[in-house]
């Protein structure tokens, strides 16, 4: 970690050196340390380390960004006279929307130094640990352990000057037994809110199963779509329809339908960057603090997110959704939270006739037709089969291909219980989700 | 603004030292990145941006445990931090890692290797690119139901060098260049896409400025303008089964989800269980398994001229390959590592590890991952169809986590009608499972019609890396494919 002080420093200092009108500048630091594991051996071990200072300056209402990875002082320099220099050629913008004007913060809320130190041995002993438990049960594990830690600076000539520190943990482990896979993954800011143990027994529990997997035939089922599951057709939803840039494009299945009823009313989402269930960031790399907005509320298209630019296009403050200056797919929603509903996940599960309980999807793409929400995507490991409010039968994979508006206008029930989604491998983007039983879900293929 | 040079005087030493450190191998990759992107949106600049990357990534192997560690700290002690840190991880895995790892054998080699181009995009003035993107991109704009019109530039230029402790020595430089256009139009409900001269980034090549301007932006424009107006109004496909046929920019995709990503010898082995998958192209299945008709001819090839995965070496020093995947149906080869091949028992790596930048480790990738052309003409693969589509152009991809059941959107369609190219067609959706999808390919057009196409976002990895690779492709018909209406 390189700390506040000294990002500060070095930001302050290039801010005073630049001539521009307005300049913005945003550093980010990110540590990871990532172990992958397959059949008894530690196949990747890695620390990775990375920076980024992005630049942004105005001049005569001229734009220009540059960015370098580094924070050595002779290129912290070339990036900012390289950004001063696409500046002095690009055109003047027709619209330009101002800096942001003072926010300060610092904060290390969310940073344990405890998870970023933690010894290598100790990860490798907790592996083995869990390869021991896993050959125990008759079953083989494949896996990743991450641990890390991020920095965010921004700073700019109106007054911002912001800094937050985090850390981030998590695990994911597929559990393989004959012919079927049991998976989970669990994310937290700390190391000490990583249940590896729980992970372990549940992803044994989907595998160490006497049934082979059952194909079934294509076409409707009522699903319980766990939070992993969810989380990523939401996921998908923040990317193509609760950001403004989708909505002035008219390609949001937003455009034109706010206010209105798109989905159930037991459905509420909001985008929440403070809330401490998520993997929270006070502000966004404009250096606005994160607003909270309910994107869909019982059910009715609500509000969008905006950054500074599309929010002077709509006479909207900025809801502290903006991404780095060189981004062009405008302000997306990174922290959403779906409201919980009043039964258990077990009550969900019993209340099922027939249907398909789905842990995780894989490879959703919501491209197919964006304005319907359209998307596709298969089943992965530990998806079961519901009979009469029990698992019964494992399931092969089946492909979905669904319209999220049109599956979440039927709604059967929501858990109480949500679970954080993320991946700390990554940097961008959680979500709290429950389970979520829907009455129908079209299924278009199968691999077997 | 000139790149600083790569520091080999700091380099050298330190593989030296590691060598004398009792490492089992060691390698140390140190990179200068540059990256230009302009945009503009609807006659307005959106961005011009320039990122500088340097750093050193720093991988050893003791027994059987690797280790990499990196930095942009590019000073002796910086990269002596990132050494140690990388023995120390190395050595934590022999707790579990206790059987030693074989690599398969690479001759240490010392050269230098630069891509080839005429233009230095760099060096080109940003007041001549804006005209032609502004230019291109008004040319986009006009009718009422155009949304957004987009033209865009990317540059690219990596220098790398290699040392590892079997004595290789590589310096490459590689430049890239590309651009693209992309219009949205709407009404009412109704929303379409068109991309020029492809989608998802555009066109990018291993060349100078002279690639994007023999691209035509311009002339791109006015077509893909005149049909996303008439994909508005365009019937949807009917469902059913049916011949289709695919332009090279969907060959394209097709062959990066189907074949490229299940021939990578480490998901084989189950390196990616735990998030991209695995593969159906089992190590039993080698010489052993008919991926597809005896028009499939399938090679990874890293020495051809211009594509995103060409190269002298790969990211451990092994010289670039032309390897066969299928050869007429049957699948006959891996792309693979020194550590895969070594597992494998084949006799050397196909020279397929590549990482994204200096701050990761190399992985097994495509490189350019093509389909042989065939003998036909367009107008003969389309000759006997008595009614099918012609797709062209990705729009959405999706595959199972084995690589076997696909579904892809394309932006647009030909309805193909007793032999003639007809009407245009919207939402097209087809789906299959790979093996007998490319068991149903009937034909494959000729030379003169055959495509090398750049994919620069190839995911994989965790942490994630996004490689760029290349895909060469002629136009291919299947018979007999489901396909739908995306709706």
């Amino acid at each position: 970690m390189i700390g506040h002080d000294r990002l500060f420093s070095e930001l302050q200092r290039l801010l005073k050196r630049s001539d521009a009108d307005a300049t913005s500048i945003c550093a980010q630091t990110s540590r990871r340390r990532v172990m992958r594991f397959a059949y008894d051996a530690i196949h990747q071990d890695l620390v990775q380390e990375s920076i980024t200072v992005h630049f942004k300056v105005i001049r005569d209402k001229r734009v220009g960004v540059a960015a370098t990875d580094t924070l050595d002082r002779t290129s912290l320099h070339r990036a900012l006279h390289a950004a001063l220099e696409i500046a002095g050629h690009a055109p003047p913008m027709k619209h330009l929307a101002a800096l942001p004007g003072r926010f300060d913060l610092i904060t290390s809320q969310d940073y344990t130094a405890e998870t970023i130190n933690i010894p290598a041995i100790d990860i490798v002993r907790m592996v083995k640990r869990l390869f021991q438990l896993a050959k125990g049960a008759g079953a083989q594990l494949a896996g990743s352990h991450v641990v890390g830690d991020d920095e965010r600076a921004v700073v700019n000539s109106n007054g911002v000057r912001c800094y937050a520190a985090s850390t981030v943990a998590g695990a994911k482990l597929v559990a393989m037994y004959r012919k079927l896979s049991g998976y989970g993954s669990v994310a937290s800011r700390q190391l000490d809110g990583l249940d590896v143990d729980g992970l372990l027994e549940r992803a044994l529990k989907q595998c160490l199963v006497r049934h082979d997997p059952v194909t079934l035939p294509t076409g409707e089922y009522e699903v319980l779509l766990e939070p992993e599951a969810i989380a990523e057709l939401i996921m998908w939803m923040g990317y193509i329809a609760f950001g403004a840039k989708s909505f002035q494009e008219h390609t949001s299945c937003f455009a034109g339908r706010l206010g209105e009823k798109i989905v159930g009313r037991e459905v509420t989402i909001v985008d929440d960057g403070n809330d401490p269930s998520l993997l929270r960031m006070p502000f966004d790399f404009e250096g606005v603090p994160k607003q909270r907005v309910t994107l869909i509320d019982r059910g009715v298209a609500a509000n969008i997110v905006y950054d500074t630019a599309y929010g002077a296009l709509y006479g909207q403050p900025s809801t502290g959704h903006g991404l780095p200056p060189d981004e062009i797919d405008g302000p997306a929603p990174s922290h959403m939270l779906m409201q919980p509903g009043s039964k258990t996940r077990a009550e969900l599960i019993r209340s099922c006739k027939r249907g398909l309980l789905i842990p995780r999807f894989h490879y959703v793409s919501g491209l197919l037709n964006p304005r319907e929400a359209l998307m596709t995507g298969l089943t992965r490991e530990g998806a079961f089969l519901i009979e009469d409010g029990k698992l019964t039968r494992p399931l092969a994979t089946m492909r979905f291909t669904q319209s999220l508006l049109e599956a979440l206008q039927h709604v059967r029930g929501i858990s109480k219980e949500r679970q954080l989604v993320a991946d700390p491998a990554q940097d961008f983007g959680c979500a709290v989700m429950p389970t979520v039983h829907l009455a129908r879900f079209r299924f278009t293929g199968r691999s077997q | 603004m000139p790149t600083p040079r790569l520091p080999r005087g700091l380099i050298d030493p330190l593989v030296g030292q590691l060598g004398r450190r009792g490492v089992d191998y060691a390698d140390i990759r140190c990179e200068r990145l540059s990256h230009e992107n302009i945009v503009v949106e609807n006659r307005t600049v959106k961005t011009i941006s320039l990122l500088e990357s340097a750093g050193v990534g720093v991988r050893v192997l003791i027994g059987g445990s690797w280790g990499f560690a990196c930095t942009p700290d590019v000073t002796a002690a910086g990269l002596k931090r990132a050494a140690s840190e990388a023995i120390a991880i190395a050595k934590a895995s022999a707790l579990i890692n206790r059987k030693p790892l074989k690599l398969a054998p690479c001759d240490p080699v010392r050269a230098t290797h630069r891509s080839t181009w005429a233009v230095d995009p760099f060096e080109v003035p940003l007041a001549k690119k804006l005209d032609y993107l502004m230019w291109a991109n008004t040319e986009l704009l006009g009718p009422n139901p155009i949304q957004r019109a987009t033209s865009h530039m990317d540059f690219y230029r990596r220098r790398t060098y290699f040392a590892s402790t079997e004595g290789s020595r590589i310096e490459q430089e590689f430049l890239e260049s590309g651009a693209g256009l992309e219009v949205i139009a709407q009404h009412g409900d109704e929303v379409q896409v068109r991309s020029y001269p492809n989608s998802h980034h555009g066109a990018l090549a291993q060349a100078g400025f002279e690639y994007v301007k023999q691209l035509d932006l311009v002339g791109g424009a006015k077509r893909i303008q005149t049909e996303v107006l008439h994909l508005l109004g365009a019937p949807a496909p009917k469902a059913g089964l049916t011949t289709i046929i695919l332009d090279p920019t969907q060959v394209v995709m097709q062959l990066h989800e189907s074949c490229g990503h299940p021939a990578e010898l480490d998901r084989v082995l189950g390196q990616e269980l735990s998030y991209a998958g695995g593969s159906f192209l089992t190590t039993d299945r080698l010489n052993n398994f008919r991926y597809g008709s005896d028009h499939v001819n399938i090679v990874a090839d890293a020495t051809l001229t211009g594509g995103l995965g060409s190269f002298a070496y790969d990211d451990e020093g092994v010289a670039a390959q032309r390897v066969d995947l299928v050869r007429e149906g049957q699948f006959v080869g891996y792309l693979s590592s020194r550590e895969c091949a070594a597992k494998l028992g084949l006799p050397r790596s196909s020279g397929a590890m590549r990482a994204e930048r200096w701050d990761a480790p190399p992985l097994v990738r495509m490189t350019n991952v093509n389909l042989e052309p065939g003998s036909a003409t367009l107008d003969e693969l389309m000759r006997d169809v008595k009614h099918g589509y012609l797709l062209s152009t990705n729009k959405s991809w999706s595959i199972d986590d084995r690589r076997l059941n696909f579904q892809f959107t394309t932006e647009i369609a030909r309805e193909i009608t007793n032999g003639r190219r007809g009407r245009i067609v919207k939402n097209p959706l087809y789906t299959g499972i790979t093996p007998e999808f490319w068991g149903r390919c009937t034909g494959t057009s000729n030379r003169d019609t055959w495509q090398l196409w750049g994919v620069p976002n190839c995911a994989k990895g965790e942490p994630m890396q996004l490689m760029h690779v290349g895909h060469g492709a002629p136009y291919a018909r299947f018979d007999g494919v489901q396909i739908a209406p995306a709706t």
